[in-house]
C-alpha cells in the first residue's frame, strides 16, 4: 500500500517536473518588442565581500544605455566591500555614487542599507539589484523593455554559474533546476507574482504607492510583499527572461545550507500548507523513499537508479536551454536533490535564520524579530507577540 | 590605508590556485598590495627532495618564466583593479627539526636565490637584489607537526638582516614579535581560497614597491587588521 502511494507520488512528481521544465522553455521562447529607455537608478546594496564582487559591480557600470546612475549603499566604511565600492567609483566617477548610512530602525538589513541610497536616487525609475549577479551590456535595456504603463515590477531569471568548490556545485545546480524551474512554474502555469530579489525594477511612483520600503522594512521576503502588494494594487509582475548571472565560486556547503534552509524557512511562512506540495517537485527524493520503506531489494533500487537518471538527464537539457555548460557537476544533482529533500524538514524544526550575520526569528509572512543573547527574553517576545494578536 | 597581503602561494609551489586566479580573487575582494612568494625549497633534505619531486618548488629553471607571468599579471591588476602586484619567493629551508627549519619572504625578487646556501648569502643576495626581507611564521603555529624556528632561535645573529617578521601568520599571531618591537607585517600564507580571510596588513603609504618597501623598514605607519567576509 505504502509502495503504490509513493509510485503514485513519483508519477505525479514527474508531470510536475515535465510542466516546469515546459514553463521554462515557454518562459524562455517569449519576446518582448519594447523599446522604452527612461533614465534608471541602479541600487545595489552591498554587505561583505562576494565571489567576484568587482567584477559583479563593474558590469553594471559597463550597461549600453543611453542614461542611467549606479548607487552603491553601505552600512558603514569598515565593510570590506566599502574598499571595492571605492576603486569602482574612481574608475566610473560619473556614473557611481557611495552612500553610506546606518540610521534605519528597518530589521531587514537589506531594506535598512538601500533607505538613504532610494532617498538620494535621481530618476523615476529605479532598479534594486543584489551585489552577487553580473550581467552583459544589454541588460539594463532589455529588462527595461519589459516595463510598461499596466506593469508594477520587472524581475528577471536568475543562474548559478562559477562553481570551483562542492558547495558552490550544489548551489549552482539548485539555482538551475529547482529554482529556476519552481519560478517559471509559478509564473506561466500558476499565474503567481514571482518576485525575485536579485533583480526588481519598479517605478517610484508605485512603489511609493504601495508604502515604500516603511512597507516592508520588518519582513525577511522584502521582494516577495513588493510583489504580492504590487499584485494587489491591479500592476502587472514581469518575469523577464533575460537571465543574470548569480556568481557562486567558492561556497561551503555549510553555507549552501545556510542559504537554502533560510529560503525553505521563507517559503514555509509565506505558503503555509502549500508548503507540503514542494516535495512533489522533487523526484529523486520520493524515490529514495522506496528502498527506505520497502527495503532494498533490486526492485526498490531499480526504481530509484531510473529516477535518478530521468532527473539527471532533465536536468543536463535544463542545463542546455539556459546556455549553462553542465559539465561533470551534473553528476552532482542527485546529491543536491536529497539534500534539497533533507532541507524541507528544517523549518518545521527552527524558525531562526541567519542572513549576512544577523540572526533572526521568522514569524508569518517572514516577519523579522530579531534574536537576543538571553532566552528568556525571546521567549517574552515570543509570548508578547501571540498575545498582540 | 592600502590593504595588503605579501604571503601568497600559487600553483607554481603548493598553492591550489592557478596565478591568474589568485590575483583575480584578491583584486575582486578590494586589495591594494599583494606579493606572489611560492617556495623555492633546499634540495638537501629529504622534505626538500619530494618537494622538488612533487614540483612543489621554484626551481632556477623555471625562475624567469615565473618572473616573466607575474610581471604580465601585475599589469594586468594594475589596469583591471589598480592593485601592486609584486615578485617574490619563500626561501625555505626545510628540515626534519623545527628548531633548524626557516622560512624567509624576499620580496621584489631580481635574481634566483637557491635555498641550499647559508643564511647569510640568501640575505646578502636579497640585499644586493634592493629586496625586503621578511621572516615568516617565525614562531609556534597551532596545529602545525613542524614549526619554522631557525630565525627566532637565532635573531641575535641574523636579526641584522631581517627587515620584518611576521606578526601574525593566517590565523595566528605570534605576540614575542611586538614584545620584541620588531617590525612587523601579516599575512594570510595563502594556499587555498579560503585564506583570504586571515591576517593582513595595512600600509598608511602610497601604493609604489619603493615606498612601501621603506614603509615596512621603518615600520611607521604599519597596522594589521584580520579580513573577514
Amino acid at each position: 500500500m505504502l509502495l503504490w502511494l509513493i509510485l503514485i507520488l513519483l508519477g505525479l512528481s514527474f508531470i510536475i517536473y515535465f510542466f516546469q521544465v515546459l514553463a521554462l522553455r515557454k518562459k524562455l521562447s517569449e519576446e518582448i518588442p519594447n523599446s522604452f529607455t527612461q533614465p534608471i537608478s541602479i541600487i545595489k546594496p552591498l554587505k561583505g565581500l562576494d565571489d567576484n564582487l568587482f567584477d559583479n559591480i563593474e558590469s553594471f557600470c559597463k550597461q549600453d544605455y543611453p542614461e542611467y546612475e549606479v548607487i552603491l549603499s553601505l552600512e558603514n566604511r569598515n565593510d570590506p566591500a566599502y574598499r571595492v565600492a571605492e576603486k569602482i567609483r574612481n574608475k566610473y566617477p560619473d556614473r557611481v555614487t557611495i552612500v553610506i548610512d546606518n540610521s534605519s530602525k528597518a530589521l531587514n538589513p537589506k531594506v535598512k542599507n538601500m533607505m538613504k541610497a532610494y532617498r538620494i536616487s535621481k530618476y523615476d525609475y529605479f532598479l534594486i539589484s543584489d551585489s552577487n549577479v553580473c550581467v552583459e551590456d544589454d541588460y539594463l535595456r532589455k529588462t527595461v523593455s519589459s516595463m510598461t504603463e499596466d506593469v508594477g515590477l520587472v524581475t528577471n531569471l536568475i543562474v548559478g554559474v562559477g562553481g570551483k568548490s562542492f558547495g558552490a556545485v550544489l548551489e549552482n545546480l539548485q539555482l538551475n533546476s529547482f529554482i529556476i524551474l519552481s519560478v517559471c512554474l509559478l509564473d506561466k502555469f500558476l499565474k503567481m507574482p514571482c518576485s525575485i530579489g536579485k533583480s526588481m525594477l519598479m517605478r517610484k511612483k508605485d512603489f511609493e504607492e504601495i508604502g515604500g520600503f516603511n512597507a516592508v522594512q520588518d519582513v525577511l521576503a522584502e521582494d516577495y510583499l513588493i510583489g504580492k502588494l504590487m499584485h494587489e494594487k491591479g500592476k502587472k509582475v514581469v518575469l523577464s527572461n533575460y537571465m543574470i548571472k548569480n556568481i557562486n565560486e567558492y561556497w561551503s556547503i555549510k553555507r549552501f545550507f545556510n542559504r537554502h534552509t533560510r529560503w525553505a524557512k521563507i517559503r514555509w511562512k509565506i505558503g503555509g500548507v502549500k508548503y507540503f506540495t514542494e516535495p512533489l517537485a522533487n523526484p529523486v527524493f520520493i524515490a529514495s523513499l522506496i528502498p527506505l520503506f520497502y527495503a532494498f531489494s533490486n526492485l526498490s533500487l531499480i526504481l530509484l537508479l531510473l529516477s535518478v537518471l530521468i532527473k539527471t538527464t532533465g536536468d543536463y537539457l535544463v542545463m542546455r536551454m539556459i546556455k549553462e555548460k553542465p559539465g561533470i557537476q551534473i553528476m552532482f544533482s542527485p546529491i543536491k536533490d536529497l539534500m534539497s529533500g533533507i532541507i524541507w524538514f528544517v523549518p518545521f524544526i527552527t524558525s531562526k535564520v541567519n542572513w549576512r550575520g544577523n540572526l533572526y526569528l521568522i514569524s508569518e509572512n517572514t516577519v523579522l524579530m530579531p534574536v537576543t543573547d538571553s532566552s528568556l527574553k525571546r521567549t517574552y517576545l515570543k509570548l508578547k507577540t501571540i498575545f498582540s494578536h | 590605508m592600502l590593504l595588503c597581503d605579501f604571503h601568497i602561494h600559487t600553483k607554481y609551489s603548493d598553492g591550489s590556485l592557478e596565478l591568474k586566479k589568485v590575483v583575480d580573487l584578491f583584486g575582486q575582494a578590494g586589495f591594494d598590495v599583494i606579493a606572489i612568494t611560492d617556495h623555492v625549497v633546499n634540495g638537501d633534505s629529504l622534505i626538500g627532495k619530494l618537494a622538488y619531486k612533487f614540483r612543489f618548488t621554484i626551481t632556477e629553471k623555471n625562475f624567469n618564466e615565473y618572473l616573466e607571468n607575474i610581471e604580465y599579471e601585475a599589469q594586468r591588476a594594475w589596469n583591471k583593479y589598480e592593485m601592486l602586484v609584486i615578485p617574490g619567493v619563500e626561501i625555505s629551508k626545510n628540515y626534519l627539526s623545527s628548531d633548524k627549519s626557516a622560512h624567509i619572504l624576499i620580496l621584489d625578487i631580481k635574481n634566483f636565490i637557491p635555498a641550499c646556501g647559508s643564511y647569510e648569502s640568501i640575505f646578502l643576495e636579497a640585499k644586493k637584489q634592493n629586496a625586503l626581507v621578511v621572516a615568516c611564521h617565525p614562531h609556534h603555529m597551532k596545529g602545525e607537526i613542524r614549526n619554522t624556528l631557525y630565525l627566532w632561535k637565532n635573531k641575535q645573529k641574523y636579526g641584522k638582516y631581517i627587515d620584518a617578521w611576521e606578526i601574525a601568520n593566517r590565523d595566528d599571531v605570534f605576540n614575542v614579535v611586538s614584545l620584541k618591537k620588531y617590525p612587523y607585517i601579516a599575512n594570510s600564507d595563502f594556499h587555498k581560497a579560503r585564506h583570504l580571510y586571515s591576517w593582513k596588513t595595512l600600509l598608511n603609504c602610497e601604493k609604489d614597491k619603493e615606498t612601501i618597501k621603506t614603509c615596512i623598514k621603518h615600520n611607521k605607519g604599519v597596522a594589521i587588521t584580520l579580513f573577514r567576509r
